[in-house]
C-alpha cells in the first residue's frame, strides 16, 4: 500500500515537472518569438539613422487646434532629437534624447535644461518620450506573444522603471509587421493612453508604414493629439549631432 | 487717475478688446488635417521675434530708503507704465557658416515721460568644418551654469532677473571655439569650450577693468547620465574664478543640479557701521542646490538654495539701509545729498545688484493644464532672503493656446521688515500684464 502510494506520488512529481517544463518552453518560446517581432516592427518603422519631418495637431473637446512642426534625426536605438520649425512661438526649440536623458533647448533661455520623458513639451496628450520615441526594443522585452486573427497581439513590459510607461500592450498586423494599436500602461496598471497607427504610405526606398498616429487618453476626455509623418529619409549622421552643444545649431542639418 | 493716464489706459483696454476677438474668431476655423512639406525648405536666410505689449501698475513704498535715489513723484502712490517691445532674430546660413544676430527695441511711458532703449543683444559669425568643432566671433551671450533663478558658474552670463529668468540678455564680444566628442559606456559626451574676451575702450567695458583680455573655458561631460561642467575664469578684468556643475535625472519625475563657485581673489567694498568704506580682497565660495520636480497631477516644482559667498550680511545691507535713511533725513532737513551720492556709488559698486545678500531660498510651482483647460498655466514664484526674512511673492497665470500669442497676468507682493531687502525695495506690490506676438 505504502509503495504504490510512493509510486503515485512520483509519477504525478514527474507530470507535474514535465508540464512545468513544457509551459516553461512554450513561454520562453513565446517571448523570443515576440523579441523578433518586435525588433521587425521597429525595423518596419524607421531606418537605422534617419531625418524626418512631423506635424503634431493638438484638437481640443470644441474642435480648436494647435499645430507643429518638427524636423527630427535619430541614430541608432538610443540618440533622437527634434527640432520645432512651427509656429513661431516654438521655432527654434530643440530637444535631444540620449537614452532616458532628455534635454530641452529654448532659444531665449540659450541653455539645455534636462526635461523628463513624462512632461509634454508641446501640450496635449503626447509627451515627451512619445515625441522623442527610440526603437521600442530598446525599451521594452516581450513577455508574452498571441494571436488574434490577422494580429498578434504583444504584452511589453519597460526594461527600467525610467521608462514612461511600464507595460504596452501592441496589436501587430501579420501580414505588415507594422503595429495598428499600442495601449500604455502605468505600473499601477491604469491605462495612460491608447496609440493608433493609420493610413500606411510608401516613404521611398522601401519604407512602406503608417504616415498617422493618433492618441487619445482617458486622462484627457475628449481631447485627441495627431502625428502626420510627411517624409522619413535614410541620413548619415555623426554621432556628436546628438550632444548638447549641438542643440542650438540642428537647423544646420536640414 | 488723471484723463491723460485714463485715455491710456482705457486705449490699452481697447487694444486688448480687439486683439481678443481678432484671435478667437481665428483660431476655430475648421479644416482637414494637412501637411504641405514645401512651406518648410529650408532657406538661407531665417528669421522671426515676437512684438510685446505691457502694463505694469506699481504701488509705490513711500517708506522705502530708495525713494530719494529714483525719480518719483513726492505724491504719487503708485505708478503706471506702458511698454512695447520688438525682438528679431534670424540667421543666414551659406554652407558651413552661419551668420546669426538678435536684436531688441522697446519704449515706455509712465507719469515721468518716455524711454526708449535698442540694442543688439547678439551677432555672430560661426564657423563649423565638422560636426565636431565650432568656432565663433562676435557678440554672443553666454548661459552658463544648470541653476534657473541664480548661476555662481556663470562667469560670462549677465545677471538675470530670477523672475524672468527665461528673457533674452545681451551678449559680450567673444572669440570661441567649441569641440565636442561622443563616446560609447560610461563617459557618453565630452566637449570643451574655450573664449577669449577682450576688454578694450567701447568693448565690453561693462565686464570689468578696461585693456585685458579674459580667457574662460567648459569643460563638458556626460558621465554615467550626469550633465558636468568644470569651469574656470582666468584675467585681470574680472579676478579668477573656478566652478563645476551638475544636473541628473534622479527618476521620470525627479531632477537634481548643483553649482559650486570658488573666487580666491573677490574684490569687495564694504561700508562699515560707522559709515567708513573697507576696500580689499577676501576668497568667495558660492553655491546653489536645486530640484526640478513634476507631481502625477502636472504639478512642477523648481525649488533651489543659493549661497552667495561674494554677498553682503545683513548687517552690512542693514549699514547701507541706514546710510540711505540717514541720506533721506539729511537731504530732506539741510537739502544736501553728500551721503546719497555715498549711497548712490555703492549702489553701483555691489549693493545695487539683484539678490546682494547672502543666503536665498527660491521656489517656483507651475500647473500645467488645470481643469483640462490646455495651455492654461498658473502658477507662483517666491524669493526668500534667508538672512533677513523679507520676501517676494508672485503668483501669475499664462495662456498660449492661441497660436504664436502668450498672455501672461502676474501680481508680485513684497514683504520684508524695513532695512530689509524686501521690504525696502521701492514698490511693495506690482500688477503687470504682458502680451507676446510671435512671428
Amino acid at each position: 500500500m505504502l509503495l504504490q502510494l510512493r509510486k503515485n506520488a512520483i509519477a504525478m512529481l514527474s507530470i507535474l515537472m514535465a508540464f512545468s517544463f513544457t509551459c516553461l518552453n512554450s513561454t520562453q518560446a513565446a517571448a523570443a518569438d515576440g523579441s523578433e517581432i518586435l525588433k521587425q516592427v521597429d525595423r518596419n518603422l524607421q531606418p537605422d539613422a534617419y531625418e524626418m519631418y512631423r506635424k503634431l495637431i493638438n484638437v481640443e473637446p470644441d474642435g480648436s487646434k494647435k499645430e507643429f512642426v518638427l524636423y527630427s534625426v535619430k541614430k541608432g536605438q538610443d540618440k533622437m532629437a527634434a527640432l520645432f520649425l512651427s509656429p513661431a512661438s516654438e521655432k527654434g526649440r530643440a530637444t535631444l534624447r540620449i537614452g532616458e536623458n532628455m534635454w530641452l533647448y529654448i532659444p531665449n533661455v540659450g541653455r539645455p535644461i534636462r526635461i523628463t520623458s513624462l512632461q509634454s513639451v508641446v501640450g496635449g496628450v503626447f509627451n515627451n518620450s512619445d515625441i522623442l520615441r527610440l526603437d521600442y526594443s530598446a525599451e521594452y522585452n516581450a513577455e508574452n506573444l498571441a494571436e488574434e486573427g490577422d494580429s498578434y497581439v504583444l504584452d511589453l513590459k519597460a526594461k527600467t522603471t525610467a521608462i514612461a510607461y511600464d507595460r504596452l500592450k501592441m496589436i501587430v498586423d501579420k501580414k505588415t509587421v507594422l503595429p495598428t494599436t499600442i495601449e500604455c500602461y502605468a505600473a499601477s496598471g491604469m491605462l495612460i493612453k491608447t496609440l493608433y497607427y493609420k493610413k500606411p504610405k510608401d516613404f521611398g526606398d522601401g519604407l512602406i508604414r503608417p504616415s498617422v498616429l493618433e492618441t487619445d487618453s482617458p486622462l484627457y476626455k475628449g481631447y485627441k493629439s495627431v502625428m502626420i509623418y510627411a517624409k522619413i529619409k535614410k541620413k548619415e549622421l555623426a554621432d556628436e549631432v546628438f550632444t548638447l552643444n549641438y542643440l542650438s545649431k540642428v537647423d544646420e542639418l536640414r | 487717475m488723471s484723463s491723460a493716464r485714463s485715455c491710456i489706459f482705457f486705449s490699452f483696454l481697447g487694444l486688448l478688446a480687439w486683439f481678443s476677438v481678432f484671435i478667437f474668431s481665428t483660431c476655430r476655423a475648421d479644416e482637414e488635417f494637412s501637411f504641405n512639406l514645401d512651406e518648410f525648405e529650408k532657406k538661407p536666410l531665417d528669421w522671426g521675434g515676437y512684438v510685446e505689449l505691457k502694463w505694469n501698475h506699481a504701488k509705490i513704498n513711500r517708506d522705502s530708503v530708495f525713494l530719494q535715489l529714483n525719480p518719483a513723484d513726492d505724491s504719487d502712490s503708485s505708478l503706471d507704465q506702458y511698454s512695447g517691445t520688438l525682438q528679431f532674430d534670424g540667421s543666414y546660413n551659406l554652407k558651413s557658416s552661419t551668420f546669426n544676430w538678435l536684436a531688441q527695441a522697446s519704449a515706455s511711458h509712465d507719469d515721468l515721460g518716455w524711454y526708449d532703449v535698442a540694442d543688439v543683444f547678439e551677432a555672430y559669425a560661426s564657423l563649423r568644418p565638422t560636426p565636431l568643432a565650432t568656432i565663433s566671433l562676435g557678440k554672443k551671450s553666454y548661459k552658463w551654469g544648470k541653476g534657473y533663478a541664480w548661476n555662481p558658474v556663470g562667469f560670462l552670463n549677465r545677471t538675470k532677473d530670477p523672475n524672468n529668468p527665461e528673457e533674452s540678455l545681451e551678449g559680450f564680444i567673444t572669440a570661441e571655439a567649441d569641440l565636442v566628442k561622443s563616446f560609447t559606456g560610461d563617459l557618453q559626451t565630452v566637449a570643451l569650450t574655450t573664449v577669449a574676451l577682450p576688454v578694450v575702450e567701447h568693448i565690453n567695458e561693462d565686464f570689468g577693468e578696461t585693456y585685458n583680455v579674459d580667457l574662460a573655458a567648459k569643460l563638458y561631460l556626460l558621465y554615467k547620465d550626469t550633465d558636468i561642467d568644470f569651469l574656470i575664469l582666468l584675467g585681470n578684468s574680472q579676478s579668477e574664478r573656478f566652478g563645476f556643475d551638475f544636473s541628473k535625472n534622479l527618476a521620470t519625475n525627479f531632477e537634481i543640479h548643483g553649482e559650486l563657485a570658488y573666487i580666491p581673489n573677490q574684490k569687495q567694498v564694504t561700508l562699515q557701521e560707522d559709515g567708513s568704506l573697507l576696500r580689499g580682497e577676501e576668497s568667495a565660495l558660492s553655491s546653489l542646490l536645486g530640484i526640478r520636480y513634476l507631481s502625477e497631477s502636472d504639478v512642477t516644482s523648481i525649488v533651489e538654495y543659493y549661497h552667495n559667498g561674494s554677498g553682503y550680511s545683513e548687517e552690512e545691507m542693514g549699514n547701507f539701509y541706514q546710510l540711505l535713511a540717514e541720506g533721506n533725513a539729511q537731504f530732506t532737513t539741510a537739502g544736501l545729498n553728500d551721503q546719497l551720492n555715498t549711497a548712490r556709488e555703492l549702489s553701483l559698486q555691489g549693493y545695487g545688484r539683484p539678490q546682494p545678500g547672502r543666503d536665498y531660498l527660491y521656489a517656483r510651482i507651475t500647473q500645467k493644464d488645470p481643469f483640462d483647460i490646455l495651455y492654461l498655466t498658473p502658477g507662483i514664484t517666491t524669493i526668500y532672503n534667508l538672512r533677513d526674512e523679507s520676501i517676494s511673492l508672485s503668483p501669475e497665470v499664462a495662456y498660449t493656446g492661441v497660436t504664436n500669442w502668450e498672455f501672461r497676468l502676474r501680481y508680485t507682493y513684497l514683504e520684508g521688515n524695513s532695512l530689509t531687502e524686501f521690504g525696502e525695495k521701492l514698490n511693495s506690490s506690482k500688477l503687470e500684464l504682458r502680451i507676446r506676438y510671435f512671428f
